[in-house]
């Protein structure tokens, strides 16, 4: 704006100076002056009208440019800038109504003609826009406005406002409301109040209106007074009194009520109260007596049987005794069905009746009863004694008769016949053919008894019999040494004869001796042979036998056929061929082998039973393995076979020993071997701290193993002992020497006390 | 009669004439009509304040001239 200016003076000054031909251009004081001293004609003061002269000063310009377009061609034009342009736009005037729209929008906002709103606002039902130079609404009566519009006069309604209709509402009712509070008022106002003086009553009246009242009464008595008097002279009233009495008389009264039931009990009726009883309501064809019932009373009869079926009573309180004692209602079995069966029982009594005697009298009669049938008296006391009188004395105990086992002494020439028969029949070993005094023997035997033990023991008894035919085979293979075997059996026979099994003689017999099943331990060890060879014997026979019984668990070997084994490898070549050599080296070792040149391995090994204790007892890899079958059976089998043994190295039980050994040659432990490992492998050794501390803990430990365990370091337990010999006294006196000089004498009482 | 300049940003500006009595509905509804979008679905603000439909234009101090946000519900 500015530059432009500038070149607009720069034309003014060029025009003024080719117009007026001034001299002096120079100052800018004198430009601005000379245009004003130009329109000076029409002003009279520049200050004044410096606002109009600036517009002027706009607008001149142009007349002077077409001026100078026509006049003069020296002077360049140049075109006005747009702004001017745009004060050219300003120019038309905007249209009152419609203000222009600011520069910004004018564009793109859309907008209606008045006339076009106008319609759109009649089609919503709203007033037309209001024109403020237009006065085109007129009210009418009924407050509607008539609006003059361009298509005629209309009458614009507004639309019905919810707001507006609820504050009316709300107003009206509030004036209702006031209006009644009013009219109550005015009622209230009205009436008359407590204390209010009944305004035409006063005293005077009051006092006139009592002795109205009193002057009628004596009146009425004094009329009274003479009927009395005209009836006593005629006889009347006899008449009258009479007829009052029968009429008495018929009245109905308590005697009338006598013997009617009241359905409830006695205890409901309290003394000096009254209770208006009606009669209960019954059908009419029933020809039941009448029974007296109160209303409230029979309500609360039910109230409280209610109560007491919610309580749901036990049915058995445990004191029976005392229920028993109730005379009224002796216990029943189940009485808490009784109201079912029965229906209510409902107490009642009659009305001059006195119950109360009735019971009495029923009470005193059981009394009566029982006291005839039971005496007071109870059994007579006595004196308890300690000891048995005679009755007491005849009863004995029955006495358990014990059966005397009876030995028969043995004698020699019975003993040679029968070492005779029992050679004969040595093979068959049977019982029934030895003679009758050994038969009887162990029949004896067999019938032993025996205290405090089942004589049902069939293991015992078997052993037993075993035993005895045992000694039986004895004596008869034993034939040649008869002194020998008379001395045996005799004993035998007195250990057998005198035997009485009990616990603890038992038991004593066992002491000492390595237990064993089924024998006692009084024999020599080669009755194992025998009884070995007895078993032998006689299992063949009992084989078939006892198979079904021996299921249990145990199963006997046949030792016979590993006799029959023994013979078959008899019957080999005592030398085995020896191997050949020129089969590589397998021939040479197994030749070696056999030469005894090479010992088997598996006696190199010394020590794998010494180890047996360490072997899991309870727990072994074939457990495991095992166990893990019965858990997933399926799976296992899926993916492998049944399980075998390792059987290729059955025998390969390896003993080692790993021991560690420091630089110093002390044997190490598990954990200083690992330390002194670890030392090693990580190439750092312990600090010299722990070393230190190491050293000293084996010292103290070395100490530890040197110490006497009977004495203590100082070894006072030796001084003592030898100041004891020394004093000959079996104490010392403790006391320091302070206190042997003060009292020399009190020392040994002293010590005595110690 | 005033006028006022309704934009929502997004293209749509109307000059609405409207009486300083109408209420903020009534101006909605000549807006419905000249932009043709259902007049509940138009929300007026004028920075943070939405105008309610039951107040009038002068109550809110809508003069002539002013521009009203233009929103949609």
């Amino acid at each position: 704006m500015g530059s432009s200016k500038h070149k607009k003076k720069d034309k003014k000054k060029r025009h003024h100076s080719s117009d007026s031909s001034d001299g002096d251009l120079s100052s800018k004081h004198r430009k601005r002056r000379h245009p004003s001293s130009d329109l000076s004609d029409v002003d009279v003061s520049n200050k004044h009208k410096k606002h109009k002269k600036h517009h002027k000063k706009k607008e001149k310009p142009k007349d002077k440019h077409t001026k100078y377009h026509s006049s003069d061609d020296d002077v360049i034009f140049v075109p006005p800038p747009p702004k001017i342009s745009r004060s050219e736009v300003r120019t038309p005037p905007p249209p009152s109504l419609t203000p222009p729209p600011p520069p910004s929008i004018s564009s793109a906002a859309d907008s209606l003609s008045i006339d076009e709103t106008n319609k759109i606002r009649a089609k919503l039902g709203l007033k037309p826009l209001q024109m403020d130079n237009k006065e085109t609404t007129k009210s009418r009566d009924d407050g509607l406005e008539v609006i003059a519009g361009d298509e005629g006069e209309f009458v614009h309604k507004p639309a019905l406002s919810l707001t507006e209709k609820n504050k009316s509402d709300k107003i009206k009712a509030r004036i209702a409301e006031k209006k009644e509070k009013r009219m109550i008022e005015n009622k209230i106002l009205n009436v008359k109040k407590l204390a209010d003086s009944d305004s035409e009553e006063d005293a005077v009246s009051w006092v006139k209106k009592t002795k109205i009242i009193q002057d009628e009464m004596e009146k009425a008595k004094k009329k009274a007074q003479e009927l009395e008097e005209m009836d006593n002279v005629f006889g009347v009233g006899d008449l009258i009194e009479e007829s009052t009495k029968s009429e008495m008389k018929n009245f109905y009264s308590s005697k009338h009520l006598k013997g009617l039931e009241v359905q409830h009990s006695m205890d409901e009726f309290i003394e000096g109260k009254e209770v208006i009883l009606t009669l209960q309501d019954k059908d009419v064809l029933a020809e039941d007596a009448d029974v007296l019932v109160n209303v409230n009373m029979v309500d609360n009869e039910s109230y409280k049987q209610n109560i007491d079926r919610r309580k749901q009573r036990l049915n058995y309180s445990g004191y029976d005794e005392l229920e028993e004692m109730d005379i009224d209602s002796p216990s029943v079995v189940l009485g808490k069905y009784d109201e079912e069966i029965d229906g209510l029982k409902k107490k009642s009594f009659k009305l001059g009746v006195d119950e109360y005697k009735l019971k009495r009298d029923t009470i005193k009669e059981k009394l009566k009863k029982k006291l005839n049938q039971e005496t007071l008296n109870t059994t007579q006391l006595k004196l308890a004694s300690d000891y048995y009188n005679d009755t007491e004395m005849s009863v004995k105990f029955k006495k358990v008769k014990k059966k005397k086992l009876r030995v028969n002494p043995l004698k020699a020439d019975k003993l040679e016949r029968s070492l005779l028969l029992a050679s004969n029949n040595a093979k068959e070993n049977d019982l029934d053919d030895i003679d009758d005094v050994l038969h009887e023997r162990p029949m004896d035997t067999y019938n032993m008894k025996m205290e405090n033990e089942e004589d049902d023991d069939m293991g015992l008894q078997l052993a037993l019999k075993k035993a005895r035919k045992l000694k039986q085979l004895e004596k008869i293979e034993r034939k040649p040494d008869l002194a020998d075997t008379l001395i045996k059996t005799e004993y035998n026979d007195n250990a057998l004869g005198a035997i009485v099994l009990n616990s603890t003689a038992e038991f004593c017999r066992t002491l000492g001796d390595i237990p064993t099943y089924g024998k006692a331990g009084n024999r020599e060890e080669e009755e194992d042979e025998s009884l070995m060879d007895y078993d032998k014997n006689n299992l063949k026979q009992e084989h078939a036998v006892d198979s079904d019984e021996s299921n249990d668990g145990w199963r006997e070997v046949e030792m016979e056929k590993k006799l029959i084994d023994l013979k078959t490898i008899d019957s080999k070549p005592i030398l085995e061929p020896e191997p050949d050599l020129g089969k590589g080296v397998a021939g040479a070792l197994r030749l070696a082998m056999s030469k005894g040149y090479i010992e088997k391995e598996e006696n190199a090994r010394p020590s794998a039973s010494r180890f047996a204790h360490l072997q899991a007892k309870n727990y072994s890899i074939e457990d495991k393995t095992f166990l893990a079958e019965d858990d997933k059976l399926s799976r296992r089998d899926r993916y492998s076979g049944p399980t075998v043994e390792f059987r290729e190295k059955d025998g390969y039980k390896p003993n080692i020993k790993l021991d560690y050994i420091d630089d110093d040659g002390h044997l190490l432990r598990e954990k200083e071997a690992f330390r002194y490992l670890s030392h090693k492998f990580h190439g750092k050794g312990p600090g010299k701290n722990k070393i230190e501390k190491r050293i000293k803990k084996a010292e103290q430990e070395a100490l530890m193993k040197q110490m006497s365990s009977t004495d203590t370091p100082l070894g006072t337990l030796n001084m003592l002992q030898s100041k004891q010999k020394e004093t000959q006294s079996p104490y010392i006196v403790l006391s320091g020497t302070k206190s042997t000089h003060q009292n020399h004498g009190g020392s040994i009482s002293k010590t005595k006390i110690g | 009669m005033i006028e006022i300049t309704c934009n929502d940003r997004l293209g749509k500006k109307v000059r609405v004439k409207c009486n300083p009595e109408d209420t903020i509905g009534d101006l909605k509804k000549l807006i419905a009509a000249q932009t043709g979008t259902k007049w509940e679905k138009i929300i007026l603000k004028k920075w943070y304040t939405i105008f309610k439909d039951h107040i009038r234009l002068g109550d809110y101090e809508i003069h002539d001239g002013m521009n009203i946000e233009l929103y949609y519900q």
